[in-house]
């Protein structure tokens, strides 16, 4: 390929892309002060300036080539650039801006989505001939139904994950907090105030009692689930932050009032820009950070010390992961590169890269770490071998070209577990998901590459995120809702009865009107895709 | 997993370089835990500070003994933890939440405790000057605290001297008493205790009934340090007439062991015949096929390759006396204490940066190669039949869930839970950050917690002296 070609198309991805940042920043935080966030954007604006302002021209220029591309897209770009040109301003003009704007969006989807109908239409036949036989592929086949919704966060949710034990769900929200809520019933039960500004993402602890978030006031915070206020014992933060004097001080002072007068709960501070991705390890010693600095930082998590920085990448980091046994981190960035890391010595071990260069925004391993999983913004996900470094699989079939969505591997378990011929034995069938942007949540068999559940509508506007953990899946979007689902599995024969009556299990919460109706949708649109 | 994607260099099985030091207080012995994610050290001042390795910090603290620990050992599973001291005690942790499971006194300093490869309701202790002790813990009902039952094990073989005159009975009897059991370690099942003497013999003692089954002089002076390898079927023997002894154990697990045949070969001596070195400590690699050892007096590690028993390797570091020295049980990196500083260093393989890691279109050549061009390089298709084609060549079969070692199957492993209230008196930082970007090196007058309760005591140095010349006694 010709070198300047090369580099003309990866400016132009790179820039096209950036709207992944955006979610974040669009909505602002209802509850904060006004003169509060005024005081921070003006001590970080030097620092933001020569990043943001500088590259717009061309940025703009990009766009309108953006733009001609495809139309959808363009709105979204137009929006982004709206919101970029104002970079960190809290003005609730944006916000009220935004409604109309996401309306029209509802209205635009009814044409996007009768396109979608079409490729989807068309991807089973084109994996006909491959297709398992089909009474497995019924059998296991994911089921997620509807089952709660859960409002409470003023703005888009960037981030939503089940805890390891199942029984939590965590939501991180660009309007600053973050919320626990509790996977059975629902229930807001905590709400973490602390950061000063969008939240991106948060993590997990593998015991389940501590949450880490990262946001775009470049500090990660650690909480205690069960007290729901900071975990953190790590010493004064003007003692280990390494950002600009005045933030550290304005920071230390507002997170004061934050933590109730305690002492000595400051956040990890360390990274120079917005914090984009967490992941723990599975021993929960370390936290991995990926930032819009560019680096990957790994966090010795009971010193709250930074371990070791790693020099990660040439654009913002998107995504990490860990691996099954803790000893290799996976870092994306919208470079295209993905990178795997030894965790004890810190060096790339191997790099990964497409042919055609794609921006990668999130990223994570298979379940027995063999494989990662790559989310691209050519409206794919890829599945890598990173040994040999090639890619394995690529899953079609869900829109995502401007916005970092997130998703993951789940596991249908079989449940009569007597299937001898079944190559995974009672291991159950795995399945990757992944959010889309045109609000749906979206199914594959990780073999065959089909589709094999889409839930429909799942949110208004961007879905950015799902989880799933066992049977329980979680999901967020820019409508502000978490919304829960349970996998029902399906017996052979009772399969019509199921879709006459899909409110048989538990219907969506009353709060939204168009909740039950939205739930027949899905179960139609599974059946047709079962035939 | 890492493995995966390791390259030649993981050939290096033994360590090259000084890469840590840590240091917590004053440590004077240090254990690995089986899977080797976990560090035990001992300090002077009876405080245990257990070190994860991966993020070189402090995972836990036990408070519990006022002396000098002497020996540690960890559970199979990895939550239990024995220290000794020489305050005369034994204490037995629970490493879920920090508490002591059971804490034994005795009636002397302790030379070395070791639990059961097993499980953590047994253990045997060498002590000072008294006759090594078997105790088993008895888990007690109603959660009440367990309890412990103590059997006291001999030193030296009954005497057949049934016929001999009164004074040489008592003469024998006199001798008997001075004979001390100086180290003490379980075989690899568990059903025998090997243990080693003042005099340098090697006593096979049966678990069970707690008698001694063979017996044989095998070194020339006090043993001082006895270990197995993982297997349990070679053995390591340190005593002071300065000779490193590797032995073959036989399998002592038949049922029709008759203990008469028992032979154990000696396999090899290591010794510095020149500089007539004498070994502070001595340790196996994770395979046994290496043998580390600490010098008496002097700064380096020697490592002796235990096929051929020849040295290999010189290990230097800081210019300090080495103590207690450990192998890691899987990855080529040795931990030791130093006797002055009680700093734990650490000798690992640095591998260097791949750079054609970095970038995938690279490869690292040896020598020029020349380029064959393909037929095909250079045609040129439209972008929709190369997505096609790519799309239709992903036939494999892929397996995201089984293999690779992410099922782990057997019992739950033991995870050893994070703690955030180590406390900031805690953070045994060398450097103390003075401000943006500059550090500084803690000076000695602004030192935490372990170092006062050290300066308190005499320095260790003069500690560990005095316990070889105790031995020598």
């Amino acid at each position: 390929m010709n070198r300047d070609e090369d580099t003309t198309e990866y400016q132009g991805r790179s820039r096209a892309h950036r709207p992944l940042a955006h979610r974040d920043r669009l909505p602002t935080s209802p509850n904060r002060t006004r003169d509060a966030s005024a005081s921070r954007s003006r001590s970080r604006s030097g620092r933001s300036r020569t990043r943001s302002t500088s590259p717009r021209s061309d940025e703009d220029e990009q766009q309108r080539r953006y733009r001609s591309r495809s139309s959808t897209s363009s709105r979204e770009s137009r929006s982004r650039t709206s919101s970029r040109s104002r970079s960190r301003s809290y003005s609730r003009s944006i916000t009220r801006s935004r409604s109309p704007r996401s309306r029209s969006r509802t209205r635009s989807r009814s044409r996007s989505s009768s396109i979608r109908d079409r490729s989807r239409s068309e991807s089973p036949s084109r994996f006909q001939g491959r297709r398992p036989s089909k009474s497995h592929a019924e059998q296991l086949r994911p089921n997620y139904r509807p089952r709660l919704e859960l409002s409470g966060h003023t703005a888009a949710i960037s981030q939503v994950r089940i805890s390891p034990d199942g029984k939590w769900i965590a939501s991180a929200s660009a309007d600053g907090s973050v919320k626990i809520w509790d996977a059975t019933t629902g229930n807001n039960l905590d709400t973490l105030i602390g950061h000063m500004a969008g939240v991106s993402c948060l993590a997990w602890a593998p015991d389940s009692n501590t949450l880490a978030t990262g946001s775009d006031d470049k500090a990660i915070r650690l909480w205690d689930r069960v007290t729901a206020s900071p975990a953190h014992a790590c010493g004064d933060e003007s003692n280990r932050g390494q950002g600009p004097r005045e933030y550290i001080r304005g920071g230390s002072q507002l997170a004061r009032t934050a933590r109730g007068g305690r002492t000595g709960m400051g956040p990890l501070l360390g990274h120079h820009n917005y914090v984009y991705c967490l992941a723990f390890s599975p021993k929960g010693n370390i936290l991995a950070s990926g930032s819009y600095d560019e680096a990957v930082f790994l966090w010795d998590v009971r010193a709250g010390r930074l371990m070791r920085s790693l020099p990660a990448h040439s654009d913002p980091v998107s995504g990490i992961g860990f691996c099954c046994d803790g000893t290799l981190v996976v870092s994306c960035s919208t470079d295209g590169l993905i990178r795997i890391w030894d965790t004890s010595t810190g060096q790339c071990l191997r790099t990964l890269v497409h042919e055609d260069n794609p921006a990668v925004t999130n990223v994570c391993f298979s379940p027995n770490g063999r494989f990662v999983l790559a989310f691209n913004l050519d409206n794919s996900i890829r599945l890598w071998d990173y040994v040999s470094g090639t890619v394995k699989k690529t899953y079609q079939g869900h829109k995502n070209s401007g916005f970092s969505i997130g998703g993951g591997f789940g596991v249908v378990i079989d449940n009569k577990d007597t299937q001898d011929d079944y190559r995974h034995g009672n291991m159950g069938k795995p399945f990757v998901v992944s959010a889309s942007e045109d609000g749906d949540i979206v199914m594959w068999d990780v073999v065959t590459k089909q589709i094999v559940q889409r839930i429909e509508k799942a949110h208004e506007g961007v879905c950015f995120w799902v989880d799933v953990n066992g049977d329980t899946m979680v999901s967020s979007g820019q409508d502000c809702t978490i919304k829960v689902y349970k996998n029902v599995r399906r017996k052979k024969h009772d399969r019509r009865l199921k879709f006459d009556k899909p409110n048989g299990i538990s219907a969506i919460d009353g709060t939204n009107g168009h909740g039950n109706g939205r739930g027949i949708e899905i179960n139609e649109a599974m059946g047709d895709d079962d035939l | 997993m890492n493995l995966l994607l390791a390259e030649d260099y993981l050939l290096q099985d033994y360590p090259e370089h000084i890469t840590n030091t840590i240091r917590s207080g004053h440590s004077t012995c240090v254990r690995f835990n089986r899977t080797g994610d976990f560090l035990a050290s001992g300090r002077v001042d009876g405080t245990v500070v257990i070190w994860d390795l991966e993020t070189m910090g402090v995972a836990r603290k036990l408070r519990g003994h006022s002396k000098n620990i002497t020996s540690l050992s960890w559970s199979r599973c990895g939550r239990y933890l024995l220290s000794a001291c020489q305050g005369w005690k034994a204490i037995l942790w629970d490493l879920q939440d920090g508490s002591k499971y059971c804490e034994v006194r005795f009636r002397a300093p302790v030379y070395g405790a070791e639990l059961h490869p097993m499980h953590h309701h047994q253990f045997a202790a060498a002590l000072f000057e008294e006759q090594p002790m078997l105790v088993d813990v008895k888990e007690s009902a109603q959660g009440a605290n367990p309890v412990e039952v103590r059997h006291i094990l001999p030193s030296v073989e009954k005497r057949s001297d049934d016929g001999a005159d009164t004074p040489t009975k008592e003469k024998h009897a006199k001798e008997d008493a001075r004979h001390m059991t100086t180290a003490i370690v379980y075989t690899a099942t568990g059903e025998h205790l090997l243990a080693g003497t003042t005099k340098g013999r090697l006593n096979i003692i049966d678990a069970t009934t707690h008698k001694i089954i063979y017996s044989e002089k095998i070194a020339g002076g006090v043993i001082t340090t006895l270990r197995l390898t993982e297997s349990g079927k070679e053995l390591l023997v340190n005593a002071q007439d300065r000779t490193i002894r590797t032995f073959k154990v036989p399998d002592l697990t038949s049922a029709d062991l008759d203990p008469d045949t028992i032979q154990i070969p000696l396999e090899h001596k290591f010794q510095d015949l020149v500089n007539r070195l004498s070994w502070n400590h001595a340790a196996f690699s994770s395979t046994g096929e290496y043998v580390a050892a600490s010098t008496f007096n002097n700064h380096e590690l020697y490592i002796w390759e235990r096929g051929h028993g020849s040295l290999v390797r010189m290990l230097e570091g800081p210019k300090e006396e080495q103590g207690v020295i450990e192998w890691h049980p899987h990855k080529p990196l040795l931990a030791a204490c130093g006797l002055e500083t009680g700093r734990i260093n650490i000798w690992s393989v640095t591998s260097p940066q791949r750079w054609s890691a970095l970038a995938p279109d690279f490869v690292e050549v040896e020598e020029n190669v020349e380029y064959i061009e393909k037929e095909d390089e250079f045609d040129i298709h439209p972008h929709e039949e190369i997505q096609k084609r790519r799309l239709d060549a992903e036939d494999e079969d892929v397996d995201v869930l089984g293999g690779g070692g992410a099922g782990g199957g057997d019992v739950a492993p033991f995870r050893m839970p994070v703690l955030f209230n180590l406390g900031e008196s805690d953070s045994e930082e060398e450097f103390v950050n003075v401000g943006l970007g500059t550090l500084r090196r803690k000076s000695p007058d602004d030192q935490d917690d372990g170092a006062p309760a050290s300066e308190g005591r005499p320095p260790a140095k003069k500690t560990v002296t005095q316990r070889t010349r105790t031995r020598k006694r």
